[in-house]
């Protein structure tokens, strides 16, 4: 009854705190919502400069196999190579092409002209992805205009197929990324919150007089925090569903490993309570704190293009085990006989802290 | 303004800070491990992608397919596969991130000057780096000429800043921005709204001290620290991630000077608004820690983002510095070049220093 | 210096009035104070001194009316204003990193006050306070007594002719309290005008004249004697041990507007410019002596303040433990008791029992002891060494069975402000194992018992402080412990609620529960059975008021704080003082 009467007071108090309901909120809505539409590393409408050279009937044709892709953007037509300089300079254009004087009279006479690309590598990734659909876009044409007939090679034709994301489209990996992020922060700062708020009003000392017992206190204060974190499933199932993320596995393992998941949270959580002395110094903890566990879980980039020594670091992150397991049963459809390595990470790791959790929350109350 | 006055409060505001060690300690720690993190985790550089290939054919021609794909560098290959369902067991648990699938009678195909296709199946969760892959992939197949032959139009390209195309040199300069960003706007709502809380303010409500004299004096440590915060991330990027420095230091220094005093002056603001040290956290933390990150340019690209939110993008200052820092660091840009960013920087710079100077009433309601 | 004006006064307030919201907190206010003299401002918490003081130092606008200081419009001339006076704001006003010195070079920097003048002013002033060699020390690490030194000598380093001091004197030990009145008299001499707040009626006569603030208005203005005088012939004290008899007599009578018990004696207010009559003097004088006894000011106040209706009776008998009870039933036993912090000790070697039915009150500086050894009392902390048994339990060694028989309420008064009064009322039941029908019926004894009926369902937060304060004890004895432990429960209410929660308190005792108070207000002390004068850590007096006055040989009409001080020099001469820190 003691547990009971704890637990209706922590479920009123919560139902209560706007300042905690509003983040939650936030973090699991609109903050999805934003990043989902706003961020991928797609390359679209990049800003191109074309110089044409020749200005014939086989350079116009070139130019507008570019101009209708949708990777590229015709921003102008410089007149000389050092205006589209500045262009790049000036970050008008992130590339340019350039083609050569002659170019129409020497595809038709089989010499081989030079088509020059000036690339602003600044951003290497969107550098390379525009470099890899110029040649695409230099095959076609080439294909279009039968040139290879005059040399008589055979080409291959790749036939791409996008597994578990075929529109290929950073949206998804996002809104899933995004709600794995939900989680971690809500399990953590739930518990954090309402144990330091306690601390800085004082009522905890009133409850030490109480015959209540600190195992019962300490249930109190982590078992809604694991309700809540799978009752918001449901709500940012409906975001997954807007953004057409399919859920391709089963709703109930995945409860199961969020519920895995939430131990490990939950245990930080009041990690960070037991150091904390005011509400802001939790939050702010929480928020720094977590900030490299989220980064080296892969949730922004995969752990397998970062270095060595902070793979290994990632080996401890309950949070990367959660990404696998999230974009595992969504996209790819995976059941516990591929996802039971990560369910045997996150029981380990959960426990462990969740266990330090304890001990650490006893020896501060006694 | 009177200069004593003013110092008084320089004085008072920078022994505060020394003799907190908690915000010392985060002050020089947290931009290393920021630089660090990002400086070696952030790689979209795309090397050592885990092949899978199913080779149906066995010929010569196959062979030299897929030993392209090897030689190119990018790839790295883990199995041969024997049957489909190997592929799609090795997909699903993440062993492979591609396969090349060549079908049965692929060299029969290209002597007879058939094209054979050739199926590239990428698995495609972390789209990021499935599409650069991807790309490799395609362009490699594409011009896989057997025998080799040199294509009709050559392409040459050439690589504009940032020609080792390492992701560091991109990233870096842009993290300035954010490291400027995440700090010091913190402390500095958190400094005043501290005295609200405490209700030392009032002390100073009822001195001689002016609105300006208060707000500068605070600033002026803050600024400081967060100006020592950025030499120290240019050093480090300089030096130890090798970031090739092209521009000119001094102009860089001297926007970055304009952009500490931005976001401390925000930080400012946001004070003069909230009551609690709770709500000035959150509030800064929403309007400036997250936008730059997420919205300045730093990580992704502003021009794939839909209109209206380019159009967002434009309300943060770290936008602005984003674009200055990679201008003048990698493309060696100057005034002539970068000027509407510094005037615009300048600009938001003087408003939110007005409107927090406006703001500041020295009356308790 | 008074400038730019015409009037002669240092401070005028023509009705004003300030409004927060909905809420008038300040309304008609009229003063007009003159240069030189110490003006003190009464009242509870929420009767809107620190929104006046505010007001007069020109960092908030009235809504209504307009406010002359020094000759200026606190409105319109704000900046001539806040460069001249001295203004000291409620609560601790320093900056704690810093220490003694740079927290005055700071306020010198800031008036500009520089070189030699400084140099003087700084030393003349720390060694009126006392804080000559603590300069190098950071003002966080002060006791709370220093601190509000410190913070006096920083408003004092301008010589300001205007000196505004909110609350001065809060959670202030009376030895300190007593250096500070000093040092003001001393500034006063050189033609300073001083206004000063205080919730504790005995600084009140320090000043030479009184305004009473109540709700936002001023009930009373005039110097202390004169405000007594209001309440001559009105207050009567009766000694008697017929007091069911004597209760019944004075039942729903209209005159009364207070009754208190204070051991035995039945301390009778009755309405300004009201008589008993004679049939009731009568009555009264047959069962027991009454003599009449001069006002004090809070008598005044509370006359002032005390609603229409007819004032209950506390209807309860006071407990008298009887002299001879035996040590083995006392309920609460405490033998050579010692509480260390690394190598600071808290509590030094207290031994004292405690019978059931008393209410045994605490007093001393902070830093004395107090709150220390209400822990270990209940098992919050564990004891260096010595025995405590409380309720028949030995603390040390089952603080499990120890928790369902006391009772306790902490300073911030602990409740869930979130939470109803209901929801606040049914949680602490719960916790205590009291379930269903039992749980039902202890909450309406209790909300019946502190009057909280019909309030079921606003937040506590939405609640003034006094009702918390009841609501708190309320939460504290749903199990019927047989010994409460109270902790400052009254700071800041105003004295008719505090008169109200000491009836409550003392009929609580009456049911043979044992009350442990700490306490500020000396006044209050007369309430308890026995005190406890700590210093310290070391229990350097205990027994009832009577007694504690025989044992310096005192005469009868004392006042607690006389005794008091009298008990802590004696214990000061006996061993070389270290000034305590916090």
């Amino acid at each position: 009854m003691r547990l009971t009467s704890l637990l209706t007071k922590e479920i009123i108090q919560f139902s209560r705190d706007r300042v905690i309901l509003l983040l939650i909120l936030w973090l699991y809505t609109i903050e999805v919502v934003i990043c989902a539409y706003a961020l991928s590393f797609d390359v679209k409408h990049l800003p191109l400069a074309a110089v044409d050279q020749d200005r014939s009937v086989a350079s116009r044709a070139l130019l507008e196999k570019f101009s209708t892709s949708e990777a590229f953007d015709i921003a102008g037509y410089p007149s000389t190579m050092a205006e589209a300089g500045s262009w790049l300079d000036g970050g008008k254009a992130s590339l340019v092409v350039v083609i050569p004087e002659q170019f129409d009279r020497d595809l038709r006479r089989g010499a081989v002209p030079m088509v020059q690309l000036l690339l602003d590598g600044s951003n290497s990734n969107t550098a390379a992805i525009a470099r890899g659909y110029t040649a695409q876009i230099l095959d076609r044409f080439q294909q279009e205009w039968k040139l290879d007939g005059v040399t008589s090679a055979v080409q291959v034709e790749p036939v791409l197929r996008v597994w578990y994301n075929p529109n290929q489209t950073y949206t998804s990996f996002m809104v899933l990324s995004m709600i794995a992020l939900a989680a971690l922060m809500v399990g953590v700062i739930h518990p954090a919150a309402s144990i330091v708020r306690e601390k800085e009003v004082g009522t905890i000392e009133q409850l030490m007089v109480t015959p209540i017992r600190i195992g019962e206190l300490f249930l109190a204060k982590t078992a809604p925090t694991l309700a809540i974190g799978l009752l918001s499933v449901f709500p940012s199932l409906l975001i997954v569903w807007w953004f057409g993320v399919p859920l391709r596995g089963s709703l109930l393992l995945f409860l199961l490993l969020t519920a895995l998941f939430l131990l490990s949270a939950i245990g930080i959580g009041v990690l960070v309570a037991a150091v904390s002395k005011t509400l802001q110094q939790a939050l702010l903890l929480s928020f720094f704190g977590l900030f490299p566990l989220m980064f080296l879980s892969g949730t922004l980039v995969p752990v397998e293009s970062m270095p060595e020594f902070l793979q290994t670091l990632s080996l401890a992150s309950p949070l990367r085990y959660y990404m696998d397991v999230i974009l595992g049963i969504f996209l790819k459809g995976a059941g516990m006989a591929e996802l039971w390595p990560q369910a045997l990470a996150l029981l380990v790791i959960g426990s462990l802290l969740f266990w330090v959790a304890i001990g650490v929350f006893r020896r501060q109350l006694a | 303004m009177n200069r004593h006055r003013l110092m008084a409060v320089v004085a008072k505001e920078s022994r505060e800070i020394i003799r907190d060690p908690i915000t010392v300690g985060v002050s020089v720690l947290l931009p290393l491990v920021m630089l660090f993190l990002f400086g070696y985790a952030i790689s979209l550089d795309v090397e050592d992608v885990a092949l899978g290939v199913l080779d149906q054919d066995k010929s010569p021609a196959s062979r030299a397919l897929s030993d392209s794909f090897v030689q190119s560098g990018y790839f790295r290959l883990i199995s041969d596969f024997k049957t489909v369902d190997e592929v799609e067991d090795a997909l699903q648990r993440g062993r492979v991130k591609m396969t090349l699938v060549i079908p049965p009678r692929f060299h029969a195909a290209l002597v007879r000057k058939e094209s054979p296709a050739v199926q590239i199946l990428v698995d495609g969760t972390y789209s990021a780096t499935a599409l650069v892959a991807a790309n490799y992939a395609q362009t490699i197949v594409a011009g896989f000429r057997q025998p080799a032959r040199p294509s009709p139009i050559q392409l040459e390209t050439r690589v504009w800043y940032n020609a080792p195309m390492r992701s560091v040199n991109y990233v870096v300069p842009g993290l300035y921005a954010v490291i400027l960003m995440a700090f010091p706007p913190l402390l500095t709502a958190l400094a005043l709204v501290r005295e609200k809380e405490s209700g030392s303010i009032q002390q100073i409500f009822a001195s001689p001290l002016t609105p300006a004299e208060f707000i500068v004096g605070k600033l002026i440590p803050y600024g400081l620290i967060a100006f020592a915060q950025m030499i120290m991330v240019i050093s480090l990027g300089f030096f130890w991630f090798q970031v090739p420095f092209q521009g000119n230091l001094g102009f860089l220094l001297a926007t970055a000077l304009i952009f500490v005093f931005c976001t401390v002056g925000i930080g400012l603001l946001v004070s003069t608004i909230t009551r609690s040290q709770l709500t000035a956290m959150l509030l800064a933390l929403i309007i400036t820690l997250m936008p730059s990150f997420l919205f300045s340019g730093f990580l992704f690209p502003i021009f794939t983002m839909p209109y209206v939110l380019q159009l967002y993008t434009t309300l943060f200052p770290a936008r602005y510095f984003v674009e200055l820092s990679r201008g003048i660091v990698l493309k060696g840009g100057g005034l002539e070049v970068l000027w509407v960013n510094v005037a615009v920087l300048l600009l938001y710079t003087l408003v939110v220093f007005w409107l927090a100077a406006w703001r500041f009433r020295k009356k308790v309601a | 210096m008074a400038g730019g004006g015409n009037t002669a006064w240092i401070i005028e307030a023509q009705s004003i009035g300030r409004r927060f919201g909905t809420q008038n907190v300040l309304a008609d206010i009229k003063l007009q104070i003159s240069e030189g003299e110490i003006f003190g401002l009464l009242g509870p918490d929420g009767a809107g001194k620190t929104t006046l003081m505010q007001i007069l130092a020109a960092i908030l606008d009235p809504t209504e009316g307009a406010c002359r200081v020094l000759g200026f419009d606190t409105v319109k001339q704000t900046a001539s204003i806040t460069s001249r006076i001295g203004y000291m704001s409620q609560g601790f006003t320093l900056y704690d990193r810093l220490t003694v010195d740079e927290n005055l070079s700071f306020a010198a920097g800031v008036r500009g006050i520089e070189g030699s003048v400084f140099q003087q002013r700084r030393q003349r002033l720390l060694a009126m306070a006392g804080l000559t060699q603590f300069g190098g020390r950071r003002a966080g690490n002060l006791s709370g007594g220093m601190r509000k030194k410190l913070s006096l000598c920083s408003n004092l380093i301008h010589e300001p002719p205007l000196l505004l001091l909110d609350e001065l004197s809060l959670g202030v030990d009376p030895v300190s309290r007593r250096e500070l009145w000093q040092m003001l008299r001393e500034f006063r001499e050189s033609g300073a005008t001083i206004v000063v707040t205080t919730p504790y009626m005995d600084e009140a006569d320090y000043c030479d004249r009184l305004a009473l603030l109540d709700h936002g208005q001023i009930l009373a203005l005039d110097s202390p004697d004169a405000l007594r005088r209001r309440g001559e012939g009105t207050v009567f004290e009766l000694t008697t041990n017929r007091a069911k008899e004597v209760l019944k007599v004075l039942t729903d009578r209209p005159e009364l507007s207070g009754l208190q018990w204070l051991g035995t004696v039945l301390h009778i207010l009755l309405r300004s410019a009201t008589t008993l009559p004679n049939d009731i003097v009568q009555a009264l004088q047959n069962l027991g002596q009454l003599q009449p006894v001069p006002a004090s000011l809070e008598d005044v106040f509370v006359q002032m303040t005390a609603p229409e209706s007819a004032v209950q009776a506390p209807a309860f008998v006071p407990s008298s433990p009887s002299p001879d009870s035996t040590a083995e039933l006392d309920v609460v036993q405490l033998k050579g008791v010692t509480c260390r912090f690394g190598d600071f000790t808290a509590v030094d070697n207290v031994s004292l029992n405690v019978p059931a039915g008393e209410v045994f009150g605490f007093l001393g500086p902070n830093g004395a002891g107090k709150t220390t050894l209400i822990r270990a009392m209940c098992a919050l902390l564990k004891p260096a060494s010595g025995e405590l048994r409380v309720a028949g339990v030995d603390v040390v060694k089952e603080p499990m069975r120890l928790r369902s028989r006391i009772g306790y309420m902490s300073q911030r008064f602990s409740l869930y402000t979130e939470l109803t009064v209901a929801e606040n009322l049914s949680f602490f039941a719960g916790v205590y194992g009291i379930d269903g029908h039992p749980r039902v019926e202890a909450i309406a004894w209790a909300s019946d018992m502190i009057g909280l009926s019909g309030m079921e369902d606003r937040k506590v937060q939405e609640l003034s402080a006094a009702l918390r304060q009841r609501l708190a004890l309320a939460c504290s004895v749903l199990h019927r412990p047989a010994v409460l432990f109270l902790d400052e429960p009254t700071s800041g209410v105003d004295p008719v609620s505090r008169q109200r929660f000491w009836q409550l308190i003392q009929s609580l005792a009456s049911t043979g529960m044992a009350i442990f108070v700490t306490t500020h207000y000396l006044e209050e002390a007369t309430y308890c059975h026995r005190l406890g004068l700590m210093y310290e850590g070391r229990l350097i007096a205990a027994g009832s008021i009577p007694a504690l006055r025989s044992g310096l040989s005192m005469k009868e009409a004392t006042r607690m704080e006389t005794i008091f001080m009298a008990y802590i020099d004696r214990e000061k001469k006996a061993a070389p003082l270290t000034e305590a820190v916090s």
